[in-house]
């Protein structure tokens, strides 16, 4: 599925990823903790395609090689990445945007386009998942919505380019506990043997609803600690400062790291 | 599908030269702050003359390059209405819809007041040319409670000769009370000759009149556009002005709105999308002459290439014109380095309890929204144009005319959202 080695990320020459290594298979869901600064959005960008970056290293999605490809081609292949900071689009309708991003990938794909009355359907099921009021339909993307609706909004769009692999990040950052849970229960319903999910946090609360397969730690651009759901425990009682100063001692272990078959 | 041709002539005008070059008039020059912008090395190149007599050779068909509207149109060619391709039978109750010709007796009435040196209008050169040789066009008058559907299409179409490149004509408009209609005036041309059109129009809309104005300026990149609306607005009456500025070397669209009835309200919006090294003008003035008025300009551009866009818009609280409330927007956008926006608020207040407001803003496509539509798979081209559409979209679509509004999305390449 994914594979990610070595990469590296800079603005204006200074580093901010610095050689990271992350494999994830079909069907897992992952978690990158990190202290702020320490590259979690950073790494986002890079596989997303954000300009501005000068990036280094390989990621591979199902094989294609990311780095090389254009932004939307990216999502083509598969990948999806939920931001920390949604923007706001006034004047481009929700279900305009979200018609012409599944029909751009279809495309992509040499698949059918889908019809403005089949999509309809497609979008309500996804409003539904995360509980989107009506007139979501009618309203600019993101434009006037609130933290917690910018949020739940990339899930709904989660849900609807149904990706081989979601990044999701700081989707609970600002919300408070009855949007965590809405939005954690839309993303366990689209967890699937398919599809794999990363998620990155800096709490571990999320990961109480969304119980991950791995927990890694980023710190200085790099994964400095691998482990079970219990190193997110781990974190929250010790906090990240033990990590910054590479002082492993007392952490759990990570189970043997699969490799790529 | 014939125009009626009724009597216009006009005795008051000021004697010309029989064609071609309009010497004796003071042409505007880059002093002028309402031709600042303008290309005067093209305007000088343009030559005058009246309409002609027929329309030979056999005129342009213009099927596929109008909005196809159903109702009443009149089609004028060169300055001259052209019978064949008008359609003013079964007109509905309450409309008369005139084609004007030079060849007749004496204006009268609402014509001669077209021509009335004496409006209260500010003229420059090409109205005054516009006086003397727009003495084809057309007459529209609603009749008092009427109120039409069907829009009223008047085509201009442009084919420049030798004789005289630029054409000019003119229509009156008349609303009566409580009338309400939409009129939709487009301008083309045809060919890839140097020349251009010279329009007036002067529209009176009577106390609780309301009328849709939609202007649809689409000429060849060889032509220029000079274009004037003069309004007059009675008591309670509502303009909504919609003007889309696309074709031509140099587009200029310029509206003088009286406001001189209690209550009244002008509403005026246009799209300007330049490309090329095109020049797209605005001249708008409002001025407010009575009470608890309200008025509306709202402007957008977007700018591709070398073009450039100008905005000038006045707002002019006379004195007594108190609970005046006026606001003023003018935003561009610039697809390129090269492009260029101008704007030039002008407001001048001499009356008590005025609400003024006005802004601008100059910006460019928004690189964070590209990136995050793209990452949703959405290819940077079609990126750009949802951008550009949304932009641009809020001019388009409160329009009412599906035909309209479908034309305009085919021409500026948006797509309906």
């Amino acid at each position: 599925m994914l594979h990610v080695e070595n990469l590296s990320a800079s603005i204006s020459g200074t580093p901010i990823l610095e050689g990271l290594d992350l494999n994830v298979e079909a069907g897992e869901v992952h978690a990158i903790m990190g202290p702020n600064g320490s590259g979690k959005s950073t790494f986002a960008h890079a596989l997303a395609g954000r300009d501005g970056y000068e990036v280094g290293g390989t990621a591979t999605l199902d094989g294609a090689d990311l780095l090389a490809m254009e932004p939307e081609a990216r999502a083509a292949a598969g990948l999806f990445v939920g931001f920390q900071y949604p923007v706001e689009i006034p004047g481009v309708n929700n279900v305009y945007f979200l018609r012409t991003a599944l029909n751009s990938v279809r495309r992509a794909r040499g698949e059918e386009e889908i019809g403005a009355r089949d999509f309809l359907a497609v979008a309500r099921e996804a409003m539904d998942l995360v509980e989107m009021k009506k007139d979501f339909l009618n309203r600019s993307v993101n434009a006037g919505f609130s933290g917690g609706e910018k949020k739940r909004n990339e899930i709904l769009q989660m849900a609807v380019m149904q990706p081989r692999l979601a990044l999701l990040d700081e989707t609970d950052s600002g919300l408070d506990i009855d949007a965590l849970q809405t939005i954690a229960a839309g993303v366990n319903s689209l967890r699937s043997p398919e599809r794999s999910i990363v998620i990155i946090t800096h709490y571990q609360r999320l990961l109480d609803f969304i119980k991950p397969d791995f927990v890694h730690v980023l710190v200085g651009g790099r994964i400095v600690k691998s482990g079970d759901h219990t190193l997110a425990h781990h974190l929250e009682d010790h906090g990240y400062a033990g990590f910054v100063n590479h002082d492993l001692d007392g952490a759990p272990e990570r189970p043997l790291s699969r490799t790529a078959s | 599908m014939t125009a009626n041709v009724t009597a216009t002539a006009v005795s008051d005008r000021p004697a010309h030269s029989s064609a071609g070059r309009f010497d004796g008039i003071e042409r505007p020059t880059r002093r002028d702050e309402a031709w600042r912008y303008a290309p005067h090395d093209l305007l000088g190149r343009l030559t005058f003359g009246p309409p002609p007599a027929s329309i030979e050779p056999a005129p342009t068909l213009i099927g596929d390059r109008i909005p196809s509207l159903s109702g009443p149109r009149i089609v004028i060619v060169n300055g001259a209405v052209d019978s064949k391709q008008s359609d003013v039978t079964a007109l509905p109750d309450g409309l008369r819809l005139v084609g004007l010709a030079a060849d007749s007796a004496g204006p009268t009435g609402l014509v001669a007041a077209h021509f009335d040196t004496h409006s209260g209008f500010a003229a420059d050169a090409f109205v005054t040319i516009n006086r003397t040789f727009g003495i084809g066009g057309a007459l529209i008058e609603v009749a008092d409670g009427h109120r039409l559907d069907a829009p009223i299409h008047l085509v201009d179409l442009v084919e420049p000769d030798d004789n005289r490149n630029t054409a000019c004509r003119g229509a009156v408009i008349h609303l009566g009370e409580a009338s309400s209609a939409t009129i939709v005036e487009t301008r083309i041309g045809s060919g890839t000759a140097f020349g251009g059109l010279n329009t007036r129009t002067s529209i009176t809309l009577e106390a609780g009149a309301t009328l849709e104005h939609i202007l649809l300026q689409d000429m060849p990149a060889t032509q220029v556009h000079l274009s004037r609306v003069e309004v007059t607005q009675r008591a309670g009456s509502t303009l909504r002005a919609r003007s889309f500025n696309l074709g031509a070397a140099y587009g200029r669209v310029a509206y003088d709105v009286h406001l001189a009835g209690v209550g009244a309200h002008a509403d005026l919006s246009g799209l300007y999308f330049g490309s090329g090294d095109q020049t797209l003008d605005q001249q708008i003035t409002v001025v407010h002459a009575a009470r608890d008025c309200t008025s509306r300009q709202s402007y957008r551009g977007v700018l591709d290439d070398e073009s450039t866009g100008v905005f000038n818009g006045g707002i002019d609280v006379r004195p007594g014109a108190d609970g005046t409330d006026a606001q003023q927007s003018n935003d561009n956008l610039l697809l390129s380095k090269r492009a260029e926006a101008n704007t030039q608020p002008r407001l001048e207040i001499l009356a008590d309890d005025v609400a003024c407001k006005h802004g601008a803003t100059v910006g460019q496509l928004d690189d964070a929204a590209l990136y995050y539509l793209r990452t949703r798979g959405i290819t940077a081209t079609d990126a750009r144009r949802l951008l550009i559409d949304a932009f641009a979209g809020q001019a388009v679509d409160d329009i009412e005319s599906d035909a309209v509004r479908t034309w305009i999305r085919e021409r500026i390449g948006t797509s309906d959202a």
